[in-house]
């Protein structure tokens, strides 16, 4: 079950990389992560996580022609690799698994 | 302004291959902010900044690292470099690291023997605002004999008259306390009266008992915690009460325990007895100015300004005590007594500066030595590494990498000679702790404050003893190197023998100062003092417990029969008694400030004299000498007025024909009627260290004096001594007997002297040892850099001899101008602690001259021994390659 390690917090930066395609980078990510999920996202949370998926596979990255307006300095782009395709896949497959191994009763009597 | 902070933060800390990305969207962000016209926009940058710090995105410490260390890849390489070298040079290593080991051990305890010599009453809570009073003669404008203690009162009037004095204290040393608990009889030497103030200023934890009320009371006692443990165990000692026997019975209530008093303080005590009981025995003064009996102690308000406080004092000692008085206050801090007092009367020996600042040197001494044998056979072995360094800068090796390289070499030897030392210290601390007396750490390898001076010790001395070697061997240029024309610089050499010439000077110091410290030592031992005291033991009788005339007299008869009981016997030749016994502390004396006058002769003198009370036989038990009139006898009538002079007392009025002055009268004070015949006039005798000059002395007839002098007959030495405790536990049952011979009073008295002459002895031996090490190291080099030379020389015919002579020249210079540079020193330094002695050795100059063949003779072993071994070798063995 080690498998695969993806946090909560990764797995949604993961998600937002796939999202933005090949336009995810640093500032990009975080502002999608705030506007969709209305949830503030420190730069050093953010990076922190992004280093640790690359450390890990998941994740790649390039980088982007240095930029006036950032300083002079370049983007890093950052795209999912397939490994870490499979690791979503993976943490998707459990949870639907889950979903589905709740009893009907359990989820009706909640709603009622 | 905040943002730039944090951007060189940030560059500091991040990994250096997500910096570039990392701060362009910090920028980009912050441009962000900027453009929406939010607040805080540089706290904001900060606040990112400070949530990157994060162990994912700080630089790796190996490489790139926080520290700015750029190529590790070559520290690898130094590290295996140095390793090799000192793997190959073991000789070279060993010498090195045992010498920096030692250097660093001796350094290193000695200097926590300072701290603690240092740190002597600075654990009171407000210790910086204690002072105490003391009083000081002054005899025609000049500072006389330096009292420590001063009277009751003046406790009281300095607290009142100054406005800086916020509380006071007064105590006094308690006589000896023999005190029963169940079936066990204690001796209690080290009690103190107090007040209630005592344990404000000197604040010890007050374990059991109101620390307001406790002193209170007459007769109540305070314990330390260990006493009260052995009175009585693990019970609750506070409303208990302790019987005491001896000097009187009494019963005291005991109304506190207290923490043990720790070693550094120059008061120390076990018991605290309030004063009031002082009143209730009669053994107090509250009124008399000059009733110097008391330790008096101030505590002045916080940042208190002392500035004229000498005018203020004057002001008070005019105001309070009639003109004609002559003594002055003195104030000094309760911290500085310890080191620096030069008061008599002490609570207790005290410890000596100078012997603090003496051992300083020793140590530093020892350290250099050390540090130079590295500097000197690193060197010396330039040579050797030469090629290396050649060949490093040729494939583009920087000056500073150099450098670097060799001190990172020094730093791996220091480090080795650094845990080296830490093993020694450890298991040379029991005996350094016997050689200074004190128990002064236990362990050293979980003393912080002693790893911290090492850790600060392995980092200096790497940086002293590593610069100059890394200078000289990163300074050589590849081309001359690799050409092989190598020849090591004039400066170089110059600079080599410089060092040598600074060790061998210092172990030269140290020898000499060894001898004569023991000279000193041994000529006090062994002057003639006056008195011949071999066969003398001493007994003390207790305490008249008299309340009234009868009973007084009942004390006398018994006292007269125990003495006359112990002469009858043949092995005991004379019994004397006298107040003071010889061979007593410096303040173990009584005196009197009252002026003097030799009726008809003179004017009433200024100026302390002493008194000794003595009966009619001690002069002779001792063997004084009477060099006119006689000694007392109890059979005269008139002897109840008589008195006794020594020599010195006669010297202050300026008398020269001594018998003229027999049968003269003295005069005590003003008033006439306290007039003495002088009977007799003694020799001057030594009571004391010989630190002390002979003082003016005043012998006193008594019948009560209570310290007996037995002189025991030569032959029947141990029949005498079970005669003496047989009759005293017929005549005193009550009281345990204690029986002192007076030569060992006398040499304990030198026991500091010894201790410091012995710590001298150690030391300056390491030290030797450590510079023939160095010079052994060295002589070997340099005598296998010339192997050729003298491979050459003998095929030109020298002889063996000749060429050792040849070596031996070079050295005998250099220890030629070690002597010169030596004795000066010796002379300076040693003269003065000579002078600390009011009798003493004349300068020895045959000490350093036989410290110097001393030196000398260990120089040529040790050069000879190497250059020998090069100088049998056949030239052919060293010549072949040419």
């Amino acid at each position: 079950m080690k498998k695969f390690q993806l946090g909560e917090f990764e797995e949604i930066v993961l998600l937002t990389v796939g999202v933005l395609y090949n336009e995810a980078y640093g500032v990009a990510i975080k502002e999608e992560i705030q506007t969709r999920l209305k949830r503030k996202v420190s730069v050093g949370a953010l990076q922190s996580a992004l280093r640790r998926m690359e450390k890990k596979g998941y994740l790649e990255s390039r980088t982007g022609p240095a930029d006036k307006k950032r300083g002079g300095k370049p983007k890093r782009f950052f795209t999912i690799t397939a490994y870490g395709k499979e690791a979503l896949q993976h943490s998707r497959d459990v949870r639907v698994d889950l979903w589905n191994s709740i009893p009907k009763v359990a989820l009706d009597l909640k709603i009622v | 302004m905040i943002k730039k902070l944090a951007d060189k933060a940030f560059k500091w800390f991040c990994n250096p291959e997500y910096y570039p990305d990392i701060r362009g969207d910090l920028e980009e962000l912050y441009n962000n902010h900027l453009k929406n016209h939010s607040k805080w926009v540089q706290l904001r940058y900060l606040m990112d900044v400070l949530l990157l710090f994060r162990l994912s995105l700080l630089r790796p410490i190996t490489r790139n690292s926080i520290i700015k260390i750029k190529d590790t890849g070559m520290f690898k390489n130094y590290f295996k470099i140095s390793v090799r070298n000192l793997a190959r040079h073991k000789m070279f290593t060993a010498i090195n690291v045992i010498g920096l080991a030692i250097g660093l051990a001796s350094f290193l305890l000695i200097y926590e023997y300072i701290r603690f010599e240092k740190s002597y009453d600075s654990f009171y809570t407000d210790a910086d605002q204690l002072y105490r009073v003391s009083y000081v003669d002054v005899v025609d404008g000049k500072d006389g004999v330096k009292d420590a203690m001063s009277s009751y009162l003046v406790g009281d009037v300095l607290n009142r008259e100054l406005p800086e004095v916020v509380q006071h204290t007064v105590t006094k040393q308690f006589d000896e306390l023999i005190a029963r608990s169940g079936e066990s009889v204690f001796k209690e030497k080290r009690v103190i009266t107090a007040d209630s103030n005592f344990l404000k200023l000197f604040d010890y934890k007050v374990l059991e008992g109101d620390p307001e009320s406790m002193m209170a009371q007459p007769l109540s006692i305070v314990l330390t915690e260990s006493r009260a443990k052995a009175y009585f165990g693990s019970e609750s000692a506070v409303g208990k009460s302790i019987e005491v026997i001896a000097p009187q019975s009494a019963s005291l209530l005991v109304t506190g325990v207290i923490e043990d008093v720790p070693v550094n303080t120059h008061y120390k005590f076990d018991i605290l007895i309030s004063d009031k009981t002082l009143e209730l025995i009669g053994e107090h003064d509250y009124k008399n100015w000059d009733w110097n009996n008391y330790y008096v102690y101030l505590k002045f308000a916080e940042g208190a300004n002392l500035d004229g406080l000498d005018e203020k004092l004057a002001a008070i000692t005019k105001k309070y005590v009639d003109e004609e008085n002559e003594t002055r206050l003195d104030i000094h801090p309760v911290r500085d007594i310890y080191l620096k007092s030069d008061f008599t009367y002490e609570p207790e020996v005290l410890g000596s500066e100078q012997a603090v600042n003496f051992l300083l040197i020793i140590s530093i001494f020892i350290l250099v030595i050390a540090w130079v044998n590295y500097v000197n056979l690193f060197t010396a072995r330039a040579i050797d590494r030469a090629k290396e360094v050649g060949l490093r800068k040729v494939i583009g090796a920087f000056k500073n990498q150099l450098v670097g390289q060799f001190m990172f070499e020094a730093f791996l030897v220091n480090l080795i000679g650094s845990i080296v030392a830490l093993i020694i210290a450890e298991l040379a601390l029991p005996v350094f702790n016997q050689l200074v007396g004190k128990e002064i750490v236990t362990n050293v390898w979980n003393y912080p404050t002693f790893l911290l001076t090492l850790l600060n010790f392995w980092i200096l001395g790497s940086l002293i003893s590593g610069f100059y070697p890394a200078m000289v061997l990163s300074g050589f240029k590849p081309i001359t190197v690799l050409k092989g024309k190598f020849r090591t610089s004039k400066s170089g050499v110059n600079m080599r023998k410089g060092l040598v010439i600074i060790q061998f000077a210092a172990s030269l110091v140290l020898i000499s100062a060894t001898f004569i410290v023991y000279q000193q030592v041994n000529y006090m031992q062994h002057r003639d003092i006056g008195i011949s005291i071999d066969r003398v033991v001493s007994v003390t009788v207790p305490h008249s417990n008299a309340e009234s005339r009868e009973e007084f007299e009942q004390y006398i008869s018994k006292l007269n029969s125990f003495k006359e009981t112990l002469k009858n016997h043949t092995a005991i030749e004379t019994v004397g008694a006298t107040s003071n016994l010889p061979g007593g502390s410096d303040g173990d004396i009584n005196a009197t400030t009252t002026k003097v006058k030799i009726v008809g002769r003179t004017e009433l003198l200024d100026g302390t004299t002493y008194i000794q009370y003595n009966d009619d036989e001690f002069v002779e038990a001792v063997d004084m000498t009477i060099i006119a009139g006689r000694d007392f006898d109890r059979n005269v009538k008139s002897d109840s007025v008589a008195i006794m002079v020594n020599e010195a007392f006669l010297q202050r009025f300026g008398v020269d024909e001594i018998s003229g002055v027999v049968n003269q009268k003295i005069q005590l004070g003003t008033n006439p009627e306290n007039q003495w015949k002088i009977v007799g006039i003694v020799k001057d005798y030594n009571r004391t260290t010989l630190k002390i000059q002979v003082e003016p002395t005043l012998y006193f007839p008594s019948r009560s004096a209570r310290n007996l002098v037995v002189e025991l007959e030569a032959q029947n030495y141990q029949a005498g001594l079970e005669f003496l405790e047989d009759t005293w536990s017929e005549f005193y049952p009550e009281t345990p007997i204690e029986i002192t011979f007076l030569d060992n009073r006398f040499e304990l008295l030198y026991d500091h002297d010894k201790r410091f002459g012995d710590v001298f002895m150690v030391f300056s031996s390491l030290a030797v040892l450590i510079a023939i090490l160095g010079l052994y190291g060295l002589a070997s080099f340099l005598s296998l850099q010339r192997s050729k030379e003298v491979g050459v020389r003998k095929v030109l015919g020298a002889s063996g001899s000749q060429i050792i002579y040849l070596f031996y020249k070079g050295f005998f210079y250099l220890i030629g101008i070690s002597a010169l540079l030596g004795f000066p020193l010796v002379y300076f330094l040693m003269n003065g602690w000579l002078n600390n002695y009011a009798y003493r050795i004349d300068f020895p100059w045959l000490l350093p001259v036989l410290s110097l063949v001393i030196v000398l003779v260990f120089a040529l072993i040790t050069v000879g021994y190497q250059t020998s071994k090069v100088a049998s070798v056949n030239p052919a063995q060293t010549l072949k390659y040419e």
